[in-house]
């Protein structure tokens, strides 16, 4: 309670100086004071230098779905966000300052506005044999792929355009954050297994260890494999997704359905 | 009552009275169905003479009970089993004694832990150690403390250091002769590591010995300016002992800022290192750095394992240690002279280890603001978790890591009982990690046989008389593996990643085999006749 009176204290003497008060922007040494505290503690769902991990968004594009004021921010690092998988990180203020005063210093300008028609896009993504048939938004769509329903909040427009011309260029290797071992390491690689009669099955492994394979398969069904009972188990490294080139969808079409997933905000 | 009846209940009660002594933990192989240390014996080796359970039953073994701590967390303890009772700590500083025959609990212990506590890890324990009819525990406060073995009453009950500072302890305590020996964890913190030695009688401290040296004593002078302050070395895992040399050997942990090294120039001595402590006085005898001036996290807390042999047709005594730098040494643990060095996985740090046993530092390892390349990774190619010698097959049972990480430095201020690490590590971008069980010849470097994991784990290995080697996965498989070949016999999934080592001990004419994982601790034996 101490800390928290303490706290407010030096917000209010932050206002009245007419300053962010720890967000210290531009300050070179706590924005380098604020990247390391970032990589040690924020890393394993942002990513390495916050453009996006396998659980947390994309933090530099300055977008900020609880609030984008330095206090703001500071509140979020501090106290986590409720009913999300961020927590509250006991940081000491002036690091938790740090920290704001890091990711101030990646923010490029907010592109909020997307050229593009996202009902047009929306409806491409849900057309036959299109992005639905691999991903979910909301509830809608196929189990093979990432669930998409937050992505425009979580992942830049040069990521998106990645993925969709791309795939294979940022895949999910799964890592398992080390303090939370309960967790099942999210992958989308290729799994191809040919069982001891010769069939093969070709989908993306929700877990597998030395001895077992849970592939869900590009039928759509889930295969829970012995691996003894497979000749052949193999990691294509590879993303399932085919690669969307300028010939399969064109430029224009590339925007709507960009313009549809940035507004995919788990709104 | 007859007399005889009187007599035989006295027999069978006798051993339930029976008090630890230091000749029984001296000679602890006379009774393997008892488990009296961490790592089995003073040597360390984890190997156990019960030979039950055997390469031909082993695919018979089943649970025989489960033991719920209540508690999630990383489950680290290796359990004692002091004459059908087993005693261990849990998450939390938890601790338990149970009927090890049934996994009924005795007693609970837990203690009350203040707020700010810090440790890196996970609120872990590695177990107890046992002398007379107590228990010692070295407890996530730092404190020491003693506990009754019937009761679970705290007998005394000292402090070690200031856990706001970041100090904690985590490993399980060694008793040599009268004194409890434990050392403090906190790397990740910038304390000033000790290795203590404390009366187990009145828990007073009998000795301390700084693994960071203060100005005007041997080793200052490989630190640059008050690194030496905030230098680390902490000392996290159990050390073995030598009662011929009367020398305890206790290995050391990172510098502090582990990944960052520009203001802590020079060697960093007792970083790293073995050392080779007098038992009565903890008066250094001999020391032996392996990654002099760390940049990569690489602790030396691995498991020494003693090994009495010929090395190159000489009787010696020697010290094995399968390190997180990615290289299986053999010192010779009378003098610490260097022997040899072979790496056991990738490594990229070093080029290689010279004749004088210094490493040869990789041009380009050194991380730098925008990451670089360098295996193995910061967890290591092993870890904290014991490795096991068998000396039937006189090999080296080591769980060991596939992971190449991309190391970043930067510079970092010391805040007190905070994160001083210097920046991070992270997975290689676009390498999958993995792991392995690996069986090694610890005189050639050469590998026999390798189980591979999916992930890296975190499950040491046992080694038993009956030819099996056991070991476990972070996918939860407790696995049986066949000690020559490597071919597993048995398997069990368990439901968490395994984060403990294996021990083994026997009731009434029955081996079991027991690991924690998740909040239970298991015991497997095979089914009665």
């Amino acid at each position: 309670m101490r800390r928290m009176v303490w706290h407010n204290f030096t917000l209010l003497l932050g206002l009245l100086l007419c300053m962010p008060l720890g967000a210290q922007s531009g300050d070179k040494a706590a924005i380098r004071e604020g990247e390391s505290l970032f990589r040690a503690n924020c890393s394993f769902c942002h990513g390495f230098d916050a453009a996006g991990g396998g659980r947390g968004p994309d933090l530099t594009q300055g977008r900020w779905l609880h609030g984008g004021s330095d206090e703001a921010i500071f509140r979020t690092i501090s106290q986590g966000v409720a009913g999300t998988e961020m927590p509250a990180n006991p940081f000491e203020d002036s690091e938790t300052w740090a920290l704001v005063a890091y990711l101030r210093s990646l923010n490029h300008a907010a592109t909020t506005v997307v050229p593009g028609d996202a009902i047009a896009g929306e409806r491409l993504f849900f057309s036959k044999e299109r992005c639905a048939s691999c991903h979910m938004v909301k509830g809608r769509g196929g189990h093979l792929g990432p669930d998409l329903s937050r992505v425009g909040a979580a992942r830049s427009l040069a990521y998106l355009t990645d993925s969709i011309r791309k795939p294979n260029k940022e895949l999910s290797l799964g890592y398992t954050d080390p303090n939370n071992h309960y967790g099942i390491p999210l992958e989308y690689d290729t799994v191809i297994v040919v069982t001891r009669d010769g069939s093969r099955i070709t989908g993306v492994a929700k877990n597998e260890d030395a001895f077992t394979i849970q592939l869900l398969g590009e039928d759509d069904q889930l295969h829970l494999l012995e691996k003894r009972e497979l000749s052949e188990v193999r990691h294509e490294r590879r993303s399932l997704m085919p690669a969307y080139t300028a010939d399969t969808l064109g430029p224009l079409e590339l925007q709507n359905l960009l313009a549809y997933l940035a507004s995919l905000r788990g709104e | 009552m007859t007399l005889r009846r009187i007599c035989g209940l006295l027999l069978f009660n006798l051993p339930l009275l029976a008090q630890v002594t230091n000749d029984r933990i001296l000679n602890s192989s006379q009774e393997p169905q008892n488990w009296l240390t961490y790592a089995g014996s003073y040597q360390s080796w984890r190997y156990s003479t019960l030979d039950q359970i055997t390469q031909a039953n082993a695919a018979s073994l089943s649970a025989r009970w489960v033991f719920q701590t209540g508690s999630l967390g990383q489950f680290e303890t290796t359990p004692l089993v002091i004459d059908g009772v087993l005693y261990g700590t849990g998450q939390d500083n938890r601790a338990f004694a149970l009927d090890a025959r049934t996994g009924r609990a005795i007693w609970r212990y837990q203690r009350s832990l203040p707020d700010k506590v810090q440790a890196c890890c996970g609120m872990v324990n590695r177990g107890f150690a046992a002398l007379g009819d107590r228990l010692f525990m070295a407890t996530l406060d730092a404190h020491v403390i003693a506990l009754d073995s019937k009761t679970g009453n705290v007998v005394w009950d000292v402090t070690a250091a200031d856990y706001r500072a970041g100090y904690v302890f985590t490993m399980a305590p060694l008793v040599v002769k009268d004194k409890i020996i434990v050392g403090i964890s906190g790397g990740e913190y910038g304390v000033r590591g000790f290795i203590d030695a404390y009366s187990a009688a009145t828990g007073q401290r009998l000795w301390r010995f700084n693994t960071v040296p203060a100005p005007g004593e041997p080793g200052h002078e490989t630190w640059s300016g008050d690194s030496w302050k905030t230098g680390g070395a902490p000392a996290w895992v159990t050390g073995s002992y030598d009662p011929e040399l009367n020398l305890i050997y206790w290995p050391t942990g990172n510098p502090s800022p582990s990944d960052y090294g520009a203001e802590r120039k020079g060697d960093n001595l007792y970083s790293n290192s073995m050392l080779a402590l007098d038992a009565d006085t903890g008066a250094l005898k001999w020391h032996f750095q392996f990654t002099p001036h760390d940049l990569h996290d690489y602790d030396a807390t691995q498991t020494p394992v003693l090994v009495d042999t010929d090395w190159q047709g000489q009787p010696r005594k020697l010290l094995l240690q399968a390190n997180r730098n990615g290289f299986l040494y053999v010192l010779d643990r009378a003098n610490g002279q260097f022997l040899s060095a072979k790496a056991f996985g990738e490594v990229t740090w070093a080029t290689e280890i010279a004749a004088d046993g210094r490493p040869v530092i990789a041009p380009g390892s050194e991380p730098n603001a925008t990451g670089i390349r360098t295996c193995p990774g910061a967890l290591g190619a092993t870890n904290w978790f014991s490795p096991s010698y068998d000396p039937q097959t006189t090999l080296l049972y080591v769980s060991s890591s596939v992971e190449c990480d991309t190391f970043t430095g930067a510079p970092q201020k010391y805040h007190e009982g905070h994160d001083f690490i210097g920046s991070i590590y992270v997975p290689a971008k676009g390498e999958k990690t993995s792991g392995a069980m690996r069986a090694l010849d610890p005189f050639t470097g050469q590998k026999r046989w390798e189980f591979p994991y999916t992930s890296p784990p975190w499950c040491g290995a046992l080694s038993t008389a009956g030819g099996i080697v056991f070991g476990g996965d972070s996918e939860g498989n407790f696995i049986a593996f066949d000690a020559l070949t490597g071919k597993d016999l048995w398997h069990i999934q368990l439901g968490a990643a395994i984060y403990a080592t294996p021990m083994t001990y026997s009731v009434a004419g029955r081996q079991y085999v027991a690991i924690p994982a998740g909040a239970a601790l298991f015991a497997f034996a095979l089914p009665e006749k």
